[in-house]
Formats: C-alpha cells, sequence, structure tokens
C-alpha cells in the first residue's frame, strides 16, 4: 500500500505468508490522523498472524515522534492483549538512530526484541568484507583505470557533475575520478567496513578530500531519488545475488538523463598462452564454483539485457581487455596470485576435493607464468556497458 | 557543570552556519520542518566521515527540535537557527517566540532531561502516552541522541534551545 494523497513519503506493506509488516521511507506526519490507515494496517497484520510478526524497519530513512509512538502503542496495546504474539522489529546497521530508538521495546515488554540487519544478507559477503580481499581490488583497479580512464567519457562521464560511486570498494576508483574528472560531487558507497575504512586512511594520507564515503546497503540506500548525474557500479552486480535489486536502486538515484554505468566480467574467458588449456579449465571451473555461491562472474554480455530490463535506455555496451602488456606484467600477475588464494579457499570451503584444489591452482600459476613469460599473453576480460534513465 | 565551563567550551564552537525566517512563515506549512531539517543536516554533513549517515541521523534530532518550535511557537517574531562544531558535536541554537509563561514549561521540561532518571521517564512516556509531549520529545534526544540541552531566556519572550549533539562518534 502506498499512503497516496499524503504529502509523506512513506511506504507500508504487510506479506501474510513471510508474516513480515514493513514501514519504508520518510513518516513525519503533524498528527496521527495522517497516518491513521498506516496505523489501522499494523492493527490488521498483527491480527492476522498467528506466533510471529516481524516489523521491518531497514528502509525506514525517517521517522518522527509523533508516528513512532503512534505505531509502538499499537505493537505494545496488542502484546498486553496477546500472551501468544512475538514481535521481532528488524532495525538496519545502516541507519544509526532506529536501533537507537527500537531496543527501547525490548526494555518494555518482553514479548518485543530487536534484531539489527547487517550481515550475512548475500551469500558471497564474508569474502567481499575480509581485509585480505583489498590487495586484489587495489591491483584490479590500477590496471582497468587504464583502460576506463578514456572510454569513461563516452559513458557520460565529464568534469563538474554529480557522481556516485556504488559498492565502491576501497574507493580507488572514486579517488581517480575525482582527479581525472573534477567532479561537483562524489559520494562512494560499500557495505564492508574494512574497505572503507582503508579508504578513508588512503584518502587522509594523500591529501584526497572531499569524497563521501558512505557504509550502506546498494540494494537499500539513503541515497534520495534523482540525486546524480552518473552513477557507476563496477565489478559488484556480479558478486550480489540480486543484481535487479541493485539496478533498481541505481536507476533511482541518478537523475532522470543522467547515466549508469557497470563493469563485469566474464571470467571464464580470462585467457593465456603459453598453458592455455590449463588456463582455460581453471577459469571455466571458477566460474561454477562461483556460481554455487551465487555470484556470477559470466555477468558481462548480460549486462545490456539487465540494463534494458531496468527500464535505461540508450544502452552502450563495450568490452575491453587487461592484459600483462599494460604495463609492468607484474601488476597483472598480482592481480592473479590474489585470486588464486582467495578463489582457493572458497573450493575448500565448498568441499572440493584436494586433487581439484591442486589443478585449479595450477591453472592460476600457468596463468601468471603466461603473464610473466617474455613472449607470453595474458588476458582477463571485462564488459563496460551503461544506460539512460529516460527524461 | 558550572557555568565557567560552558563558557569554555562555547568559545571553542565554531560557527557552521546560520538560518531565520519570519515566524509566520514558517508555521505556514508543517512540512518546513522536514525540509529545513533534510537541507541543513546535508549541508552541515557534508565534512563529516560518513556525510550520508551522518546528515540522515543529524535531520533527525534537528527535525524534533523543529517540531517543537513549530507546535509552541508564535506567529510574532522570528526563528532563529545557528549551527556550531566543535571536534565531534554539533551545537544547535534554536531561538523562537512562544507565549509567555510557557519559558518555565521549558526550564522543567529541559532540566528533566538532565536528571538521572531520565531514561525511566523516557520509558514511561513511550509505553503509556498516546502521543508524543513536548517534553518526551527532549528526553528522546537526550536518551537517543546522547544530547546536552540547555535554555537560555535572555530574549524573552523568546526562548533558546541550545542542544549538543555528538553524532559524528554515534555514526562511525
Ligand atoms: C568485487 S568488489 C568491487 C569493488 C570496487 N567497485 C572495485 O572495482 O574495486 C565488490 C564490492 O561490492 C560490495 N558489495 C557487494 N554487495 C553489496 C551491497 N549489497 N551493498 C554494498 N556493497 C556491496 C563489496 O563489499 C565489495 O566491496
Amino acid at each position: 500500500m502506498i499512503a497516496a494523497g499524503l504529502p509523506q513519503r512513506f511506504k507500508v506493506d504487510f506479506d501474510p505468508n513471510s508474516q513480515i509488516f514493513s514501514l519504508a521511507g520518510t513518516i513525519r506526519p503533524r498528527s496521527i490522523d495522517e497516518i491513521a490507515e498506516s496505523i489501522h494496517a499494523l492493527r490488521e497484520a498483527i491480527n492476522a498472524v498467528r506466533g510471529v510478526l516481524y516489523i521491518d524497519v531497514k528502509r525506514l530513512i525517517q521517522i518522527n515522534n509523533t508516528a513512532f509512538q503512534a505505531f509502538i502503542r499499537v505493537a505494545l496495546d496488542a502484546c498486553r492483549e496477546r500472551s501468544d504474539l512475538r514481535l521481532i522489529v528488524v532495525t538496519s546497521s545502516v541507519v544509526s538512530w532506529t536501533t537507537r530508538m527500537f531496543r527501547h521495546l525490548s526494555t518494555i515488554e518482553p514479548q518485543i526484541s530487536v534484531e539489527v540487519y547487517d550481515s550475512m544478507f548475500y551469500p558471497g559477503q564474508d569474502y567481499f568484507e575480509d581485509t585480505s580481499f583489498i590487495p586484489i581490488l587495489r591491483a584490479q583497479t590500477k590496471l582497468t583505470w587504464r583502460h576506463e580512464r578514456t572510454l569513461l567519457p563516452r559513458h557520460g562521464m565529464r568534469p563538474g557533475i554529480a557522481v556516485a560511486d556504488i559498492c565502491c570498494g576501497i574507493g580507488d576508483f572514486a579517488v581517480l575520478a575525482q582527479k581525472e574528472f573534477q567532479p561537483s560531487r562524489i559520494v562512494a558507497l560499500d557495505h564492508s567496513k574494512p574497505s572503507l575504512a582503508y579508504a578513508r586512511k588512503v584518502a587522509a594520507e594523500f591529501g584526497v578530500t572531499g569524497i563521501e564515503y558512505t557504509y550502506g546497503d546498494a540494494s537499500e540506500m539513503l541515497l534520495e531519488d534523482n540525486q546524480f548525474d552518473f552513477v557507476s557500479c563496477r565489478h559488484s552486480l556480479q558478486v550480489f545475488n540480486q543484481p535487479e535489486l541493485l539496478l533498481k536502486e541505481l536507476y533511482r538515484i541518478v537523475k532522470p538523463g543522467g547515466r549508469v554505468y557497470i563493469t563485469n566480467e566474464k571470467n571464464s574467458h580470462c585467457l593465456g598462452e603459453p598453458r592455455a588449456q590449463s588456463i582455460q579449465w581453471t577459469y571455466n571451473e571458477l566460474a561454477r564454483l562461483l556460481s554455487s555461491f551465487e555470484i556470477d562472474v559470466e555477468f558481462g554480455p548480460k549486462s545490456r539485457r539487465y540494463l534494458a530490463d531496468t527500464g535505461f535506455d540508450d544502452i552502450l555496451v563495450e568490452s575491453f581487455m587487461v592484459t600483462n602488456l599494460d604495463g609492468d606484467p607484474q601488476d597483472f600477475a598480482d592481480i592473479i596470485a590474489g585470486w588464486e588464494k582467495m578463489f582457493a579457499d572458497m573450493a575448500v570451503r565448498h568441499g572440493e576435493a584436494p586433487e581439484f584444489i591442486e589443478r585449479f591452482r595450477q591453472g592460476f600459476q600457468d596463468h601468471i607464468f603466461a603473464a610473466l613469460h617474455p613472449k607470453g599473453y595474458a588476458g582477463w576480460p571485462i564488459w563496460a556497458a551503461s544506460g539512460r534513465k529516460p527524461l | 557543570m558550572g557555568a565557567s565551563v560552558d563558557k569554555t567550551t562555547e568559545t571553542a564552537f565554531e560557527p557552521l552556519l546560520q538560518f531565520d525566517m519570519e515566524m509566520e512563515d514558517f508555521l505556514s506549512d508543517w512540512h518546513h520542518c522536514d525540509h529545513v531539517s533534510s537541507y541543513l543536516a546535508r549541508m552541515i554533513s557534508h565534512n563529516r566521515t560518513d556525510p550520508v549517515r551522518h546528515s540522515n541521523f543529524f535531520s533527525s534530532a534537528l527535525n524534533e527540535l523543529l517540531e517543537v518550535s513549530f507546535r509552541g511557537g508564535t506567529t510574532d517574531g522570528k526563528i532563529g537557527l545557528s549551527i556550531y562544531r566543535q571536534g565531534t558535536t554539533e551545537r544547535v541554537q534554536l531561538s523562537f517566540p512562544c507565549p509567555p509563561g510557557q519559558a518555565r514549561f521549558y526550564r522543567e521540561a529541559v532540566s528533566k532531561t538532565r536528571d538521572s532518571d531520565a531514561q525511566a521517564r523516557y520509558l514511561d512516556a513511550i509505553s503509556n502516552d498516546l502521543a508524543p509531549s513536548r517534553e518526551s520529545v527532549l528526553l528522546d534526544l537526550a536518551v537517543n541522541y546522547d544530547a546536552r540541552l540547555r535554555l537560555d531566556e535572555d530574549a524573552a519572550p523568546a526562548i533558546t534551545l541550545i542542544v549538543d549533539l555528538p553524532l559524528e562518534g554515534m555514526v562511525s
């Protein structure tokens, strides 16, 4: 249900199957009469459930005391009337004050508990939020930037605009983009606290100012609608198990006429000479392994379809190959060494046999061998795509 | 805490912005509270560690204060808002004209936010009242935002609420 006709920008929803009542958006009424319908909806939801009702406030961006007190009144009264009822309020670690406000409910009423949702919301999360991932991101951006620097203007990047880099990792792209294109504003969001801490440290050490690093869940952002001229999301749609949710959010925050720029891989197309076969085998297996973590490293060529399905027009897709000839071959080798370690760990966790792990590792080592070989060639293909939000 | 301590800290607060508006205009639309708090929060948060989340948090506190002045203010005169910063704390100084006799009410409400039973009072208010009183809104700021509140009555009949919000440390 959308609170149509009311000036509030919020949504109230009840899903009887999952017994989830959710409040989202900004709820700042002058009097409770303005939200009477929503309060009634909560009462109805409570009446409709047996056992547990989840009250999901993860996407609640603002609520004033008037609304807060009106909603909790219903919850507290219901607990007093029904001893069988359990209410679980789910808050987000991103919106700092909601947890502080709602946690009191469990003090007042033992039938209510408060849970903070912040981890394990996508299957590969542990790996991408681990500090060991930092050097890999470092090495990758160093090489991809050589290509992206020149292709970005074709995708709408230009000086003086408002930019957001969503799933920014350690923020190297934001730093490079800021230096090269001097945006009027640049926001960089990620859900990895170690990566953000590293990003802020690097920015401070190099005297980089003006990048707004923010902690958040890209599938449910605090950023307002229609804010940015250019929104990038690099190598991340492929790691999140619901890329369409992320795209919807990217679409929401970009201005009409602005562009969303995404880069993704097709890992089974990584290649090298010599030792092509071993390399090929490993990257095929990698794509298979990661799909069991709901990570789609074959996403690259699907970019066009995903952008179109989200509602973008004027879609532009191109691909480029990062290679060992893009500068110092050791940089390329460093990326592959990082992958070998990370992905072999994942294979072990997935329960692969030791012989598999050995052969799997060998392909990465052969890729490094090809990269460092005086006559060798090693490549990592990437798809860069963008679409315009219709005016 | 003695008055002399407050004075020393005061000198160290750096002004960030000032805003005023005729009360009559302010009171003409409830949404001014939401708009002004969101806009000013974004302006002062841009150089905080996590500007987006700081702004969201700050807006939430500032909106409550503006709602207090909306509900309790009178049309004669101006609403004035100044924001200062010292380290991880922002100070909001909000002045607005209110009916004679109201100052006492605010004085008491502000002093309750500093009592040791502030949390108990707040819990009592939210567990029993249908709608928040101005007193419980101020308690909310003390309990949920670790705010320290003071009242300045020098410009009677206008009152000035001075609220220190240490939000930066709570966000990051
Ligand atoms: C492969 S890395 C890419 C990082 C960066 N864009 C780069 O190219 O260096 C994927 C990033 O997406 C982030 N991420 C994945 N899902 C996310 C979500 N739902 N919200 C915020 N960040 C997310 C991870 O924390 C990680 O930093």
